[in-house]
């Protein structure tokens, strides 16, 4: 500061001072009498004359791409939604018309609002809003805030300044509404920014989608950063504000979880210059799905434009305007809608044979979002496949997270995202050049092909493997093309519009690629036999976890099936609606095989069960997305893989609660993402499938020390090591890698790997022959992997269809397959139980059909695998004799994923069995090793 | 019109000066008025004698191997100079997670020289090879933002192969302009992608005092991982810089002054404690004893060490995961 400065400043304190004593430091009372009188006065006097009585009045409104937002009555509806100014003090009324087909509200957290009741669709509501504190406030829609009802409510003191910036020289220098060149609304929401330009005069313009902002040097402009649900930081490079209420500066801001605001005021440019300067949420994940934009600072003379970014209105399929467009994903725990388009009913709607939700259309420089609005997971938005050559490809973010994703797609054909936690969530984009016929499924400008995420590039879409690909993304995300076993008629339809491919199925190309519908693709009213059980009966009960299932007592879905292996009956359904148990995924017994553990996979939640009455013991968190359970056979002590995070929760024997939760990696490092892990017979170890880091884990029991961490799937990216399987005599580890279509074997105790076998060795991805006239065994998508008992045969589903009978090689022999047979759409998971008399079978469950497989590994026990077979099916759709906790509502039977058998047989584990348990048992399935 | 209010970011909340003062026109207050501006007069000559210029080289390592292969990254101080002396014994002679902690003054000039030791290879499809230092708080022209061009549209601000540019090494100039105290966070933000890798250990602190501000006997960084605290401590005397890594065991002596700085980095949003131990929260005149912080926002405060305690994250599965500390008083 200048010494002529300081005069000013200490005159301008003189002139307070002098106001100050006029009123309060003058000795004469009656004086002191008359200035309070005045002072009081003119306080009443002015909030009258300042008090102003605003009335808004709103409409909800459904966008093209199917979000909803709000509208002033009349106009254009925007998100954020139209941003209210007022003063404290000032009377506020609102009305909503809801015209859209949901329920909507109009809620201020932080300020009670006398009726926050629902809105119902074509209905109106007032609301007075209460303005005597100022602040920053979210409104928004309630249930539906995430997929747009949400803007700001900003109030401001009667009079005085609005806010304080740091100048140049450091001063705290306060700023009038009058002073401020332009204001900012920028709302968090999932991963992306919405936002709002209001200029000097009070004129709103919409920035929709991750904007670029603008100003010129020196400009003071105000920022109001807001948020609903997961929380997020702000940070703005290169300029620095006050932290309102304290007199620290800062640069970066928490927003937290729930709803939450800051505003803040700058000088553009203060001391650092002109320039583009970023702003973005700082949560790592967050920047990784695309949570940023640009702050560009203009030299003086420039105009300070902000560039708006990608709207609901513009080029998308149908979109109205010609400006770079967006659509929009939620992400659910809802079967087959994991991602479900914003406007996913009304594009099935279409009458076009869309049965998916998860299918949009867009045009080349469009954006696509996504946003985690009806989950209670951690997901990651990960891409599958993708167009040859498409820039900004993989999208990925390094570990699952809250929140959403945001990403510009310049290059036609498709893109299937999914999430590498849950992998069958599938959600699809096609990039579509409007100048050509047929919807662009792969890269125009090279001659229609795309990419996978494993490596492998330039794949005709024509292709066997791609046609493959295809068809699991449409029977997967539309139930109605999954396989009913109580309907006896499977059926599955693709999309009647045509769209552009590589050449005719399957394998060649032709120039200029090929314009033909999907539908040649068509199954028409395919036979599905009623399922007839095996003739020889098992021991003790099956437990499925018909994962999709829906009961009506729950919005989220999931039951566990309880198949008697004494009779083949379906004898309990457990849905436990008292907890909206959400996506039941795999489970264990304890010791007496009295308490079934139970994880909640799209959730953070482990589940106590009572097994035979199916009543809740107690629903304990554990860690985001909980996969797979085991205990350790020694100690009964629980393990449970934090699929969502980066360590195995364990609870201890006789607890309910977690004690610790040991790191599946070293302290900085990439969290690994264990998924299916398993835990060695003589209870020492867990092996961990790493789904982040691409290896199998081997650590030592009790947390101290990490043996192994192997990378499988010969190096591939994204191979996606995914279940594990053990040697009864734990001499080696079986681990399939999901995209990478292999098995790893590995040394049970050094973790060394020993081979990788190729499960489509027999395959040809290009035309789809399978070597040896069709019968050479293959597996596409690999999943559970477990050992029998005694160590004879692995057995593999894997979700492309195929059950896999693997000879697992004593000592030093290797591993190798001996024989396929078919399995159901969607084949998932295996767990073997004993069969009455001797020997095993392992019991094989499949997500978009609704029976329980049947295999006999070794019908006639003569230690060769190559007669291994199905012997039954069992419906696992309720009949009048099941017990269920709830009413079966929708997909009766549906989601087959984990299942465990009761008694548990396998070595280790079977030994302590309670006595009544192993009265079953031979002496050989009583010690399947040692006899 | 309001009072400016004196910028004091440690302690307590304070304004620029006494409210009462006799009536105007009084040579009492012209008095005042004269002493008031000789006061600042010397402040301001004081605070300009004392603005340093700092010569900086940092370079970049892999470190941290786990055992398996996987490799964290780290930042390294090769010398450091202020008005000339060398002050480069403060620091570890090795990279360290977090990297050297820079503390500078109000007033202060920074030049900062970015070496590549992590990798000399190319740029493929778009996978950045170049790392940078991206710094908050301090005053910088767009050149120095140690971003990719795709952000900042002028160039790769990093030493390394950069997607668009090259550049052995990457020097960037920060002027440590009034307004700027507090403590700030330094990291990647090249690496791999325009997101930089700040999360696989390329981060550490600026710490920018006012003029004339008192020490402390300790001083301690603690940034909040994902899954562990990563710190270090100072000693307020020697200026040594010590103790880098996870979870480190602080120390303090009984009833000494000691500051705390943290940083949170990653994805997740903490909840900090020092176990009974309360303090204000910056800028205010609040005691609390709990604090909320999410990735690179910084809660700086200070206490006086009274009792052994441990610094925890109350956070569900990090508090599993053993995310704590020791804090020693003796």
């Amino acid at each position: 500061m200048s010494i002529n400065q300081v005069n000013m400043h200490i005159g301008n304190k003189d002139n307070v001072m002098k106001k100050n004593i006029n009123i309060y430091g003058s000795k004469n009372p009656s004086t002191v009498l008359a200035a309070l009188l005045f002072f009081v006065t003119t306080l009443l006097v002015s909030s009258f004359a300042l008090a102003a009585v605003h009335t808004i009045s709103l409409t909800a409104e459904t966008l093209p791409n199917g979000q909803l937002a709000y509208a002033t009555t009349g106009n254009e509806a925007v998100i954020p939604g139209p941003a209210i100014f007022v003063k404290e003090g000032d009377t506020l009324n609102v009305t909503l018309t809801n015209n859209t087909s949901a329920q909507v509200g109009f809620t201020i957290p932080g300020l009670p609002l006398p009726s926050s009741a629902k809105v119902q669709p074509g209905s109106t509501k007032s609301y007075t809003v209460n303005t005597n504190v100022a602040g920053t406030y979210v409104y928004h829609g309630g249930d539906k805030a995430l997929i747009g009802l949400f803007g700001a409510l900003i109030i401001d003191k009667a009079t005085g300044p609005v806010d304080s910036y740091v100048n140049d020289d450091g001063a705290i220098t306060p700023v009038m509404q009058a002073d401020l060149v332009k204001q900012y609304v920028l709302f968090m929401v999932g991963s992306t920014f919405w936002g709002t330009e209001i200029a000097a005069d009070g004129i709103q313009k919409p920035l929709w989608a991750n904007p670029n902002l603008g100003a010129v040097e020196n400009d003071l402009v105000r920022f109001h950063i807001l948020s609903v649900w997961p929380g997020h930081t702000f940070h703005l490079h290169a300029h620095r504000w006050l932290k309102h209420g304290t007199t620290t500066v800062i640069d970066t801001k928490l927003l937290a979880d729930g709803s939450d605001s800051h505003s803040f005021t700058i000088k553009a440019g203060s001391g650092v210059g002109t320039g583009s300067w970023q702003y973005h949420c700082h949560l790592f994940s967050h920047m990784e799905a695309g949570m940023h934009g640009s702050f560009r600072v203009d030299p003086v003379g420039g105009d300070g434009a902000s560039v708006v970014g990608a709207s609901p209105y513009g080029r998308i399929l149908l979109g109205p305007k010609d400006e770079p467009g967006l659509v929009t994903f939620e992400v659910t725990d809802e079967p087959a809608s994991w991602f479900r388009s914003t406007r996913g009913d009304a594009i099935v709607g279409l009458g076009l044979d869309i049965k998916s939700k998860s299918l949009e259309v867009m045009s080349p420089g469009s954006s696509v979002n996504f946003v985690m609005s009806e989950t209670n997971a951690v997901h990651t938005i990960s891409t599958l496949l993708w167009p040859s050559g498409a820039q900004h490809m993989p999208f990925d973010q390094t570990n699952a997270y809250r929140g959403g994703a945001i990403v510009k797609l310049d290059t036609p054909g498709l893109y299937v995202f999914t999430c590498k936690i849950h992998p069958y969530m599938f959600g699809a984009i096609i990039v579509d050049d409007p100048e050509t016929e047929g919807l662009d499924l792969g890269n125009p400008a090279n001659e229609y092909r795309i990419d996978l995420v494993t490596g492998i590039k330039n794949l005709p879409t024509s292709s066997d493997l791609a046609v493959r690909l295809l068809r699991t993304f449409f029977v997967a995300t539309s139930p109605s093309n999954w396989q009913d076993y109580s309907s006896g008629l499977w059926n599955v339809r693709f999309p009647t519009i045509p769209v552009r491919i590589s050449g005719a199925p399957f394998g060649n190309i032709q120039a200029g690629g090929l314009a033909a519908p999907l539908t040649i693709l068509n199954v028409v009213d395919a036979t599905l036999p009623a399922p007839v059980p095996p003739s020889k009966f098992g021991v003790g009960e099956v437990l499925v976890n018909t994962q999709f299932e829906k009961t009506a007592g729950k919005t989220k879905p999931g039951t566990i099936t309880i198949v008697d292996a004494t009779n083949w009956t379906v004898k309990r359904k457990i849905a436990l609606p008292g907890i909206n148990m959400n996506n039941p995924h795999n489970m264990w017994v304890s010791r007496d095989q009295s308490v079934l553990y139970q994880t909640q996979w799209f959730d953070n939640k482990l589940t106590m069960i009572n097994r035979e009455t199916g009543a809740l013991i107690k629903n304990i968190q554990v860690g985001y997305a909980p996969s797979h359970v085991m205990t350790l056979p020694g100690t009964d002590d629980i393990t449970v893989a934090n699929n969502g995070e980066d360590g195995i929760a364990i609870i201890p024997a006789g607890s309910m609660e977690v004690s610790k939760i040991m790191p599946t990696q070293a302290q900085g490092h990439t969290s690994a993402g264990p998924h299916g892990h398993w835990i060695s017979a003589d209870g020492t170890k867990i092996i961990t499938p790493n789904i982040i880091t691409g290896d199998i884990g081997i650590y030592a029991a009790d947390g101290s020390n990490t043996h192994a961490r192997t990378t499988t799937g010969l190096g591939a990216p994204g191979a996606h090591p995914i279940a594990i399987g053990m040697m009864p005599d734990s001499s080696k580890v079986f681990a399939t890698n999901l995209l990478h279509h292999s098995l790893s074997v590995l040394d049970g105790t050094t973790g060394a790997l020993l081979q990788t076998i190729s499960l489509i060795a027999n395959y040809n991805p290009i035309d789809g022959t399978i070597a040896d006239n069709g019968e050479g065994p293959y597996g596409i998508l690999p999943i559970q992997t477990p050992v029998s008992p005694d160590g004879k045969a692995v057995v593999i589903a894997a979700t492309g269809g195929q059950i896999l009978i693997v000879k697992p090689g004593v000592s030093d022999a290797d591993a190798a397959i001996v024989t396929k047979l078919d399995c159901d759409p969607g084949c998932h998971g295996v767990n073997f139980g004993a069969k009455q008399n001797g020997g095993y079978y392992a019991y094989v469950t499949s997500k978009f059909s609704n029976r329980l497989t049947i295999v006999d590994p070794d019908p006639d026990n003569n230690g060769d695998l190559s007669d291994a077979a199905i012997v039954g099916y069992v419906s696992l759709v309720a009949t009048e004799g099941t017990a269920k906790d709830d009413t079966i509502s929708s997909l009766p039977g549906f989601g087959g994923n984990g299942v465990l058998a009761v008694p548990n047989v396998y070595n280790g584990w079977v030994q302590n069995l309670p006595d009544t348990w192993k009265a079953g048992l031979t002496d050989a399935q009583k010690n399947p090793i040692g006899h | 019109m309001q009072y400016p209010l004196s910028h004091s970011p440690y302690g307590k909340y304070s304004r620029a000066s006494n409210a009462t003062y006799p009536s105007y026109g009084s040579w009492l207050n012209q008095l005042a008025v004269a002493l008031a501006l000789i006061c600042v007069m010397s402040l301001l000559l004081t605070g300009k004698s004392n603005a340093a210029t700092h010569i900086i080289e940092m370079t970049t390592k892999e470190i941290q191997d786990d055992g398996f292969g996987s490799k964290l990254m780290a930042y390294q101080m090769k010398s450091h100079t202020i008005d000339g002396t060398p002050v480069t014994d403060r620091y570890s002679t090795e990279a360290t997670i977090p990297g050297p902690t820079i503390v500078l003054t109000e007033g202060d000039t920074v030049e900062l020289t970015l070496f590549n030791e992590i990798t000399n290879d190319h740029s493929v499809n778009g996978i950045s090879k170049q790392v940078s230092v991206h710094v908050h708080g301090v005053h910088y022209e767009l050149v120095s933002d140690g971003t990719l061009k795709v952000i900042n549209k002028i160039h790769d601000e990093g030493a390394g192969h950069g997607p668009e540019e090259y550049h052995a090494t990457y020097v960037y100039k920060w002027t440590i302009a009034p307004g700027t105290a507090g403590t700030w966070p330094y990291h990647d933000h090249n690496f791999e992608s325009h997101n930089g890798s700040e999360n696989k250990g390329l981060f550490g602190a600026v710490i920018v005092n006012p003029a004339g501000s008192p020490g402390f006997d300790k001083e301690y960084v603690l940034y909040l991982g994902d899954d562990a605290f990563w710190g270090m401590e100072i000693d307020g005397t020697s200026k040594q810089q010590s103790k880098h890594g996870v979870n480190p065991s602080l120390e303090a002596k009984k009833n000494s002054d000691v500051r705390f700085h943290l940083i949170a980095m990653g994805t997740d949003i903490h909840t900090f404690m020092l176990n009974g131990y309360q303090w204000f929260d910056p800028g205010t005149n609040i005691l609390i004893n709990k604090a909320a912080i999410g990735p690179l926002e910084k809660h700086v405060f200070t206490v006086k060490a009274k009792h052994d305690s441990h610094y925890v994250d109350k956070d569900f599965s990090n508090q599993l995961m053993g995310m704590k500390g020791t804090f020693n008083v003796h």
